[in-house]
């Protein structure tokens, strides 16, 4: 070997797990995401054009809010993942939490958008408030959340390219668990994790929180995130569902243990997000100020006492229910959490109720009195929808490859 | 009548003693295992399904529930007094204290019930029991008739014991 000449070429390590060349595109995939991005900008333009409330923005909003969360959190599984170095899903658990990941860049251009809206939507566009018009401006404003979500963006595309590296393929494909990750993905695990919560707080302050300027809530950040990390994990454990019963038989979501994992994680996750919705309630129920409260009383929340009829109590109560008493009580045992249409239930409901949460947090500061859901809000949810379609279209066949590698299968048969 | 014997084989992995309880069992001769980890093959291997310390946890933690429950709204009825503004049975704070009995009476159900089944303290050393089966080795003990000795010796061999040191049951270990 040592005779042979030098070449430049860097020595190939041997691919176990095969890219996503040869995966199909789906076409009528495509066509129908398509048909509903239109929808979407449709819906949207004529919202705007047409409505003299701002339907179009809050619903841009909300749905902006839903899926930068579904794929965000996404990526932060896969950082904790990394962090924890988790193996129980070889590489195919790090390509389904990263599946999503083409709409992060995407989510990026659409949160300028929301520039244009500003007006309608944050009241302190055109009211500034007295007691903080230094943070709360529309120049500073859009410069620290653009240049956040920049720098978070960054930051997820270099993490995703150097997950999908063959050496960190090869990791997670190992089953030595002595073994610590790859350097470069074990230091870019760690600020991926700690970006994710500063930058994801501050889009819950600013984004939301700023909505009813005169609440305040310090937990409502890890609240967010929290909700954002859990939408992630229901999403993982849809699509697994989903992909089982069409890839080839013995594919890595027919394993019991990955569906049994993904439950837990539904679970787990679920009693979390309770956990710091409850913290913020209680303080806020206990204390009883009025500049605190108001944010339940507007949404119906308050437990006990008069506090008057709002149609928005139903939506508000749907989101608790969806979001941890279906997960709680259905993904309690064993043998639910490896029911793939148990599982797969509950993570659609799970979505839904997080969506709902989305449009709770977001809408009743802008419309405290009546629901506006309406025809151009179903639009732009649909064309949201269908532009995550699209963006997840890469991703999704990288997880399917990783699915269905050779080794993923052959493993199946023996 | 023969003499009765303690076999007692040493296995250095959880295969090789898994594999010698399945032989043994096939055999219908009585043993006793010994495991320096928690293994689930080993309990699988012997037929032990799960642990009722589950059920026990469960029926603790709803028992801490009901306790946070009548806790609660109990003194809140008796004394029936309207505090802060808030109603006499207020629900958000009680949550907490039914959550931390649930949390309480579950861990205590969980450590007793598990001592309980464990038969924990043991005081007495078990017959056959060998510090080694605390440390790095698995080790399976069989009582049986000197005649048959040979035969059950020759089982846990086959089945990858590394020793088969013989034992007088009669003789009662020196605690280690």
């Amino acid at each position: 070997m040592a005779s042979q000449p030098q070449t430049s070429r860097r020595p190939i390590a041997p691919q176990i797990v095969p890219g996503a060349e040869g995966i199909r595109t789906s076409i009528p995939i495509i066509v129908v995401c398509a048909i509903l991005t239109l929808i979407g900008v449709a819906g949207f333009v004529a919202g705007i054009m047409t409505e003299t409330e701002p339907h179009a923005w809050e619903a841009f909003l909300v749905n902006f809010l839903f899926f930068f969360s579904v794929a965000q959190g996404g990526l932060a599984i896969s950082a904790s993942f990394y962090l924890t170095q988790a193996r129980w899903g070889g590489p195919g658990a790090y390509r389904l939490a990263e599946s999503f990941y083409v709409f992060l860049p995407v989510a990026f251009v659409l949160f300028w958008v929301l520039f244009f809206g500003r007006a309608e939507l944050w009241p302190w566009v055109t009211k500034p408030v007295a007691k903080n018009p230094t943070w709360l401006n529309t120049p500073f404003f859009f410069a620290r959340e653009g240049f956040a979500l920049l720098a978070m963006v960054a930051l997820d595309l270099w993490f995703v390219r150097v997950s999908q590296r063959v050496d960190v393929r090869q990791w997670a494909l190992s089953n030595d668990n002595i073994t610590m990750p790859p350097d470069a993905i074990r230091r870019l695990a760690p600020a991926v994790a700690i970006v994710y919560a500063v930058v994801m707080s501050l889009v819950a302050f600013d984004l939301i929180m700023s909505l009813a300027p005169a609440w305040k809530s310090t937990l409502f950040g890890a609240f967010f995130f929290a909700g954002a990390f859990w939408s992630g994990i229901v999403a993982m454990a849809l699509t697994a569902v989903v992909l089982r019963g069409r890839l080839p038989s013995g594919n890595l979501f027919t394993r019991d243990s990955i569906m049994h994992d993904l439950g837990k994680f539904t679970f787990a996750f679920s009693v979390f997000w309770a956990y710091t919705l409850f913290a913020q309630y209680i303080v806020i129920w206990y204390g009883d100020i009025p500049n605190e409260t108001f944010f339940l009383v507007v949404r119906g929340a308050i437990i006990g006492g008069y506090t008057g009829f709002t149609p928005w109590r139903i939506p508000t109560w749907t989101v608790p229910v969806l979001v941890w008493v279906i997960p709680f009580c259905f993904l309690m045992g064993v043998k639910p959490k490896k029911t793939p249409a148990i599982l797969g239930t509950v993570a659609l409901l799970g979505l839904v109720g997080m969506w709902i949460e989305r449009y709770v947090l977001v809408v009743p500061s802008l419309s405290p009195y009546r629901i506006p859901f309406n025809w151009i809000e179903a639009a732009v949810t649909l064309g949201f929808l269908g532009i995550f379609g699209l963006c997840a279209i890469p991703g999704l066949k990288l997880t399917i490859a990783a699915a269905t590698a050779p080794q993923v299968l052959e493993a199946a048969e023996e | 009548m023969s003499a009765e014997i303690e076999l007692v084989g040493t296995f250095a992995d959880e295969e090789g003693c898994v594999h010698g309880v399945e032989v043994l069992k096939r055999a219908g001769i009585a043993y006793r295992v010994f495991a320096p980890i928690p293994s689930e093959h080993l309990l699988h291997a012997i037929g032990r399904g799960l642990s009722p310390v589950r059920a026990i946890v469960l029926i603790g933690a709803i028992t801490g529930v009901l306790t946070g429950v009548a806790i609660t709204v109990g003194t809140s009825w008796e004394w029936n007094l309207i505090v802060g503004g808030k109603p006499v049975v207020s629900w958000p704070p009680f949550i907490i204290i039914m959550f931390e009995l649930m949390i309480l009476f579950g861990g205590l159900s969980a450590a007793l019930s598990f001592f309980f089944f464990a038969r924990m303290p043991q005081l007495d050393p078990i017959a056959g029991y060998s510090e080694r089966f605390s440390a790095d080795r698995f080790g399976i003990a069989v009582e049986c008739d000197e005649a048959d000795s040979a035969r059950i010796e020759a089982m846990m061999r086959e089945a990858g014991a590394e020793e088969i040191a013989h034992e007088d049951p009669r003789t009662v270990p020196v605690a280690h």
